[in-house]
């Protein structure tokens, strides 16, 4: 009985130090497919980040004429800068240098590495390798290029298209969502010549920093130049702001108006949605002819906000009538301050459920670009691009099985991690 | 009712334009000349008089020898008339070496004096030092493209050495050659570059691309495809055909299943066929469509693994004058894998929604007074039930078609079915623009029609909407 008390005790010691989060992840792991889902995501993240340690043409360390080398670390120094290769190493590829002795990573490929012996090879089909080490485990393509190797640097582009493109689209979609959802259509007042400034200074910034300079950003160092304008016109935004803080204690320009933000976000959401939006990316990548996998992600980002927006907006239209945020303006906090600080942070949870099924249709938009052969550069090894090739040639059944498995395995898991956090985040929780 | 409506199609309009001005800005980022692409495509033609108005012309009849909008924002240091020189090469040309230099003046000059300088060489006789000739001939042809300090330079002292090495060349073209270099030299000796940071604006009204473009737009002339120079309009519409096919028949499969099992799935929630269908429904929609076109054309329409059952590519290749029938079954057995890529995606999607919303009219209470009634099962769920539920359904046709047209563009790509999206990537590929940026102004409006009429069929069903705003 004694035992029984304290137990009693402990539990509700802890349940009164349980919070908001602590009681979603007990209920998001109660949801089997959700908990298993988000473990696959935690191997596909590890994967991605270590991918250079686990398929790499060069060994992790060995050992040549007496000196020791890491050589898959030593790549990172010489990417830097501050290392150099030996000569040898530049000459003779390192599956045929001679060692005294070699750890390999496990799959001893690189993902656009060619293998001209080994070309169209199936996994169980007799390869011409030198030992078992060397096989390539998930066959190759036309080129000799292995199909396992591919895969981990696909899981890197992929989840790096989704985790970049979904940051942008946080990023704008807080920002507005949180405006429009706090402010409604009558809170926000700025003063005249705030509005007048800002866009007099974003106008004059844009073009002083790359309308004037377009010659040194067309035929100079394009992306230095590029962002040096766009540091100048935030600096110039910034400045429009400090001076109009100074200006709006004059009468005549003080006076405040009231701006409709969130009819504005909410049109400037609807103009979005009506945009085709692979359309959109097709003609885009097109047209700038240079293909990169940065602007991709950029279109996603800059397409895929609405989503995280207006769901910003519905919690903070309920939150906003709260009592603690009553509480804060009472105690004379900033509106900036309220919304960021004290608004903001209770309305992550919807937020999490947007980000997840982005993810979804972000790493989707980028197989399928990539499978269209469009946007994404051609040496460049991706999980759609494995699968473009299987077209070519009907024999090769792992290139389709492979690859789209993997597009497959990581739209499921946010599907679901989504799907779960929907269940574990319900609002009524909160109570 | 009236208001909101109009109100709802009035917010239609700035809408389109948005849109129209990305499509537009988009289309003058493209690589590479429009004129050249649709009116020169194998070579420019040698005789330069000959090409100089060939090229106006069709710059003309295309419509780009206007400035490119009402108005432009730019700096002090260009002219207002810049767009008069036709040659995209060649404005490209000058408009570099004004964001270098920034005096119009001078760089205008010495674009005349090259000008000049090829007249007087086209005067001088064949017979005049055949060799010299000929190597300044073509220099003087790379001139008017270059803008880079050291390239101008080595061309312009190419020609020097050239015009001196022959007494008779040098008598006729010497002097003209100092001007040149003068003029070239003035450039750079005067240049201001402090006039590239004055903003200035500039009015060029209604007598622009812009206008010309999308008033055509407006009224149902998209131009001209610059590959085969046909009409994009009759491009699109034979296009359209198939995808109308390809995606009506998806879309009508889709309802057809989805409805039905949605249905069931909500009345029997929590059993069985609720649990299966859940699971495998979660399962086809997160299925990449492109992934299962794929299997489906490796492992199907091959004999390399003994199940050759379907064709791969196309829509039959029976000609028009078959009867019929024949060509029916011929187009229906092409269509079955591309359709059922198709179907089984908004399949997921729709069933989904249908359970949903028929779950929310179970716990109605008219459902409760229609069984207590002593109704049957059947006539309380599909009588009193189903009627209901269908509402949130039917606003969903107006949201799935945009949805389903971009999801056909990979489709009908794998399946060479000559639809939108094929075109789409085919033109792409050709730098075909006027016909990309049609489509995408199309698939805009298409998007924004389906919004309309769901908001409306939506306003309609729920009076609520409609008395609030």
């Amino acid at each position: 009985m004694f035992f029984g008390r304290k137990q009693q005790k402990d539990i509700e010691e802890q349940l009164s130090k349980r919070t908001y989060w602590s009681f979603a992840w007990e209920r998001f792991r109660k949801n089997r497919m959700a908990l298993w889902s988000w473990r696959i995501f935690l191997v596909l993240l590890f994967v991605a980040f270590t991918g250079d340690f686990i398929a790499n043409d060069k060994p992790l360390y060995c050992k040549i004429e007496g000196k020791r080398y890491f050589p898959v670390v030593q790549d990172y120094a010489v990417q830097l800068g501050w290392s150099k290769w030996e000569a040898k190493f530049l000459m003779t590829p390192w599956n045929e240098q001679t060692f005294e002795s070699v750890f390999w990573p496990i799959i001893p490929y690189a993902s656009e590495q060619l293998d001209y012996k080994n070309t169209y090879k199936g996994p169980f089909d007799e390869q011409k390798v030198d030992s078992w080490r060397f096989r390539h485990w998930l066959g190759t393509d036309d080129l000799g290029r292995d199909v396992a190797a591919g895969m981990i640097a696909g899981a890197r582009t992929a989840l790096m298209v989704g985790v970049v493109a979904m940051s942008i689209a946080l990023f704008i979609g807080l920002l507005l969502g949180a405006l429009a959802g706090y402010f409604g259509d009558d809170g926000l007042k700025l003063s005249r010549i705030r509005v007048g400034l800002n866009l007099l200074f974003l106008l004059l910034g844009i073009f002083w920093g790359w309308s004037s300079r377009s010659y040194a950003i067309s035929e100079g160092n394009q992306a230095a130049n590029f962002f040096l304008g766009l540091l100048f016109i935030i600096g110039l935004v910034v400045l429009a702001n400090l001076l109009a803080g100074r200006l709006e204690r004059l009468p005549i320009f003080g006076k405040k108006r009231i701006i409709p933000i969130d009819l504005i976000v909410m049109r400037l959401i609807e103009m979005v949605n009506a945009i085709p939006g692979l359309l959109l990316i097709l003609a885009f990548v097109a047209a700038i002819q240079e293909e990169s996998i940065l602007y991709v992600m950029l279109l996603i980002g800059l397409l895929a906000w609405t989503g995280v927006a207006r769901f910003v907006r519905a919690e903070l239209l309920r939150i906003r009538r709260m009592e603690y945020i009553d509480a804060a303006r009472a105690l004379g906090f900033t509106q900036w301050k309220i919304v960021f600080r004290h608004a903001l942070p209770n309305a992550l949870g919807p937020v999490l459920i947007a980000l997840s099924f982005g993810m979804a249709g972000a790493i989707l938009l980028e197989a399928s670009l990539s499978f269209l052969n469009i946007g994404v550069p051609e040496e460049q090894v991706t999980w759609g691009s494995l699968l473009r090739e299987a077209r070519n040639y009907p024999k090769a059944w792992w290139l389709t099985i492979v690859p789209g498995f993997a597009i497959f395995i990581s739209v499921t898991i946010f599907n679901y991690i989504g799907d779960g956090l929907t269940q574990a985040l319900d609002p009524r929780l909160k109570e | 009712m009236t208001t909101y409506l109009l109100k709802r199609v009035l917010w239609f309009i700035p809408t389109l334009i948005a849109i129209s001005f990305l499509a537009f800005g988009l289309s003058k980022c493209t690589p590479g000349d429009p004129v050249m692409q649709a009116c020169f495509p194998e070579d420019t033609p040698f005789d330069e008089a000959v090409f100089e108005i060939e090229y106006q012309r069709c710059a003309q009849s295309l419509g780009l020898d206007r400035p490119a909008f009402y108005f432009s924002l730019s700096a002090a240091a260009y002219p207002d008339t810049l767009y008069r020189i036709q040659q995209m090469a060649r404005r490209n040309m000058l408009s570099k070496l004004i964001g270098q230099y920034g005096n119009w003046p001078q760089i205008e000059s010495y674009y005349h004096e090259i000008k000049r300088f090829k007249t007087k060489l086209a005067e001088v006789p064949d017979t005049v030092a055949a060799y010299a000739l000929t190597n300044v001939k073509a220099d003087i042809r790379f001139l008017p493209l270059q803008y880079k300090d050291e390239l101008v330079r080595r061309t312009l002292d190419s020609i020097g050495v050239q015009v001196n090495s022959d007494a008779a060349l040098s008598q006729r073209l010497g002097q003209g050659y100092q001007t040149l270099a003068g003029k070239y030299a003035a450039i750079k000796a005067e240049s201001t570059p402090g006039r590239l940071y004055i903003p200035d604006f500039k009015w060029y009204g209604a007598h622009n691309q812009y206008h010309y473009w999308f008033s055509r737009f407006v009224s149902g002339d998209f131009g001209i495809s610059l590959q085969d120079r046909r009409p994009v309009s009759r491009k699109i519409w034979e296009a359209l055909q198939w995808t109308l096919i390809l995606n009506g028949l998806a879309v009508f499969f889709a309802y057809l299943i989805a409805i039905p099992v949605g249905v069931y799935a909500a009345v029997y929630q929590g059993k069985a066929f609720d649990r299966w269908t859940s699971g495998l429904l979660f399962f086809l929609y997160s299925l990449p469509n492109f992934w299962v076109a794929t299997l489906l054309i490796i492992f199907f329409t091959n004999s390399e693994y003994g199940m050759n059952w379907f064709p791969a590519f196309g829509t039959g290749s029976l000609p028009d004058d078959a009867p019929f029938w024949s060509r029916f079954w011929e187009v229906a057995y092409h269509l079955v894998l591309p359709v059922f890529c198709l179907t089984y995606a908004s399949l997921a999607f729709i069933s989904r929604q249908m359970r949903g919303s028929m779950l929310e009219v179970r716990q109605q209470l008219y459902m409760r007074t229609a069984k207590a009634k002593g109704l049957s099962a059947k006539a309380v769920i599909w009588k009193h039930g189903f009627r209901n539920a269908l509402f949130p359904i039917i606003t969903l046709v107006a949201n799935i078609f945009p949805r389903v047209l971009t999801g056909s563009v990979v489709i009908e790509w794998i399946f060479n079915i000559y639809g939108m999206g094929w075109l789409t990537i085919e033109s792409i590929g050709q730098k075909d623009w006027p016909v990309v940026f049609t489509i995408m102004m199309l698939g805009a409006i298409v998007t924004l029609i389906g919004i309309l009429i769901a908001d409306i069929l939506y306003a309609f069903v729920d009076p609520r909407v409609r008395y609030s705003k």
